[in-house]
């Protein structure tokens, strides 16, 4: 009996160190997936394709029927809307013509806008609530690599934060915190940018925190856009993050942060655009050589 | 044959698990409640009492390897669901010698078994620097939702698991169970 009593206790104990020595590893600096892990996530996320089909209708079908009650008044709406935009169109074309024969003029081909798109779909999210994870279908097989921002239509929704053959896991903007965050900034007219960033989201308010650090005379006044910048280098700049909802300061009075309101329906994602941003980073490297000389 | 249905249905479980947010209105998924599905574990619970015998401990060895496969699927942090259920698993078998495997048995174990093991995750979670949430918060916000919603899902499967389940068990016991 004794030893059996002792035997329960070793087993404890072996499990406890195996658990501090696994989450050690996993929370550790790693860049890329074990492959073992890769293998797990690849057959997984086979399977999920299969099974994700099917719910997809399903939920579909309930999407639908409440689309169909408002649809009217929508309608109504968007006209009235698209009337605004037509003029907006034209306005913008003009202006992308004159920048592009301006860009030709000085020989940039490229800019800190471009990008590839790639599209993918949610086919799982995770079910551990604290950890704010998707699965999309597109993997390394399709240029998918880690820190590749992800968007929807309406604005950004996270980044890529690892990837198998035919998976990767995409980081929500809602589970953002001091250690994984992106640069941002808001746009001014006539003044000096702010610029910041995105490191968390706070619960409560449902809003990013945008902490600003190098800020304009003029202060931040709400429902200004808050968009991606090129500082960060990994992603391009331009893209829409969301808008401002109140500004506050830290906890040290030191800096301030603006609440930020998701442009994207975080909660509600079943299609989304992979940022590929890669291609053109070589020959940035040889415009900067070429400047230097 | 049955070896092969039981990882079967808990990889199907697994998998179902990811997609169980899209079924909840978008309303509940966005309010503060956070639910959070142990479906695998609920199998394991069903399993625990009555399929496995006083002295085998299939469960206990699922549990571990659904366990990590949750871990590595869902979280990206190994060994803490492995951990919670397999331990929580040990509990209940412990538990069970004592009690009749019936229906409110179940249910008692039931609820016991997930809040012991999403405690367990929140004590993990929160060691390691993942979650920061007062306790009242947690007991409020996650653990009770968390624990009437698996009630639910633990009721709806009852009339075709444990029947079965404990047909296998005593085939499992005389030994002419088809491999």
């Amino acid at each position: 009996m004794q030893f059996f009593r002792n035997k329960r206790l070793f087993i404890l104990l072996i499990g406890f160190i195996v658990l501090v020595a696994l989450i050690g590893y996993s929370l550790g600096e790693r860049n890329n997936l074990t492959t073992a892990e890769k293998f797990i996530n690849d057959a997984v996320g086979w399977s999920q394709n299969i099974i994700h089909t099917p719910v997809a209708f399903v939920t579909g079908i309930a999407t639908n029927v409440r689309d169909f009650k408002n649809t009217y008044e929508e309608n109504q709406l968007l006209k009235e809307q698209l009337s605004q935009y037509k003029s907006l169109i034209y306005e913008v074309q003009e202006i992308e013509d004159e920048n592009e024969e301006l860009r030709e003029l000085l020989g940039i081909t490229e800019t800190v806008r471009d990008y590839v798109p790639i599209q993918a779909t949610v086919i799982s999210r995770s079910p551990e609530r604290w950890v704010e994870q998707v699965t999309i279908n597109k993997g390394e097989q399709d240029g998918v690599r880690s820190n590749m921002v992800v968007i929807t239509a309406e604005g950004m929704v996270g980044k890529v934060q690892s990837t198998a053959e035919f998976t990767s896991n995409v980081q929500l903007l809602t589970g953002f915190d001091q250690f994984n965050r992106i640069s941002a900034t808001i746009s001014r007219d006539e003044e000096d940018d702010i610029f910041g960033m995105i490191e968390g989201f706070d619960q409560e308010t449902n809003s990013l925190l945008f902490r600003i650090i190098e800020e304009s005379d003029n202060d931040l006044e709400e429902g200004e856009l808050v968009v991606s910048s090129e500082l960060g280098g990994k992603f391009p700049a331009g893209l829409i993050i969301g808008t401002v909802k109140e500004v506050v300061s830290d906890q040290y009075g030191l800096t301030r942060i603006a609440m930020v309101e998701p442009a994207a329906d975080i909660y509600d994602i079943r299609h989304v655009i992979v940022v590929d941003r890669s291609l053109d980073e070589p020959e940035e490297e040889g415009n900067d050589e070429e400047e230097d000389e | 044959m049955k070896r092969l249905l039981f990882p079967l249905i808990l990889f199907l479980l697994t998998i179902l698990e990811g997609v169980a947010l899209d079924l909840l209105p978008t309303d509940l998924v966005m309010g503060n409640l956070l639910i959070v599905p142990h479906w695998v574990f609920a199998f394991l619970i069903y399993m625990v009492i009555f399929y496995d015998k006083d002295s085998t401990y299939h469960s206990v060895v699922y549990a571990l390897i659904f366990g990590l496969l949750i871990d590595a699927v869902y979280t990206g942090i190994l060994g803490v669901y492995m951990f919670s259920y397999a331990l929580v698993i040990y509990i209940i078998h412990g538990l069970k010698k004592i009690l009749h495997g019936n229906f409110y048995v179940l249910i008692l174990l039931g609820i016991v078994g997930i809040f012991l093991a999403d405690l367990l995750i929140y004590a993990i979670y929160t060691s390691v620097g993942l979650v920061d949430m007062a306790l009242e918060n947690y007991f409020l916000l996650r653990m009770l939702p968390t624990i009437l919603s698996n009630l639910v899902f633990l009721i709806v499967i009852y009339p075709f698991t444990a029947k079965r389940l404990s047909r296998w068990g005593r085939e499992q016991l005389t030994g002419n169970s088809a491999l």
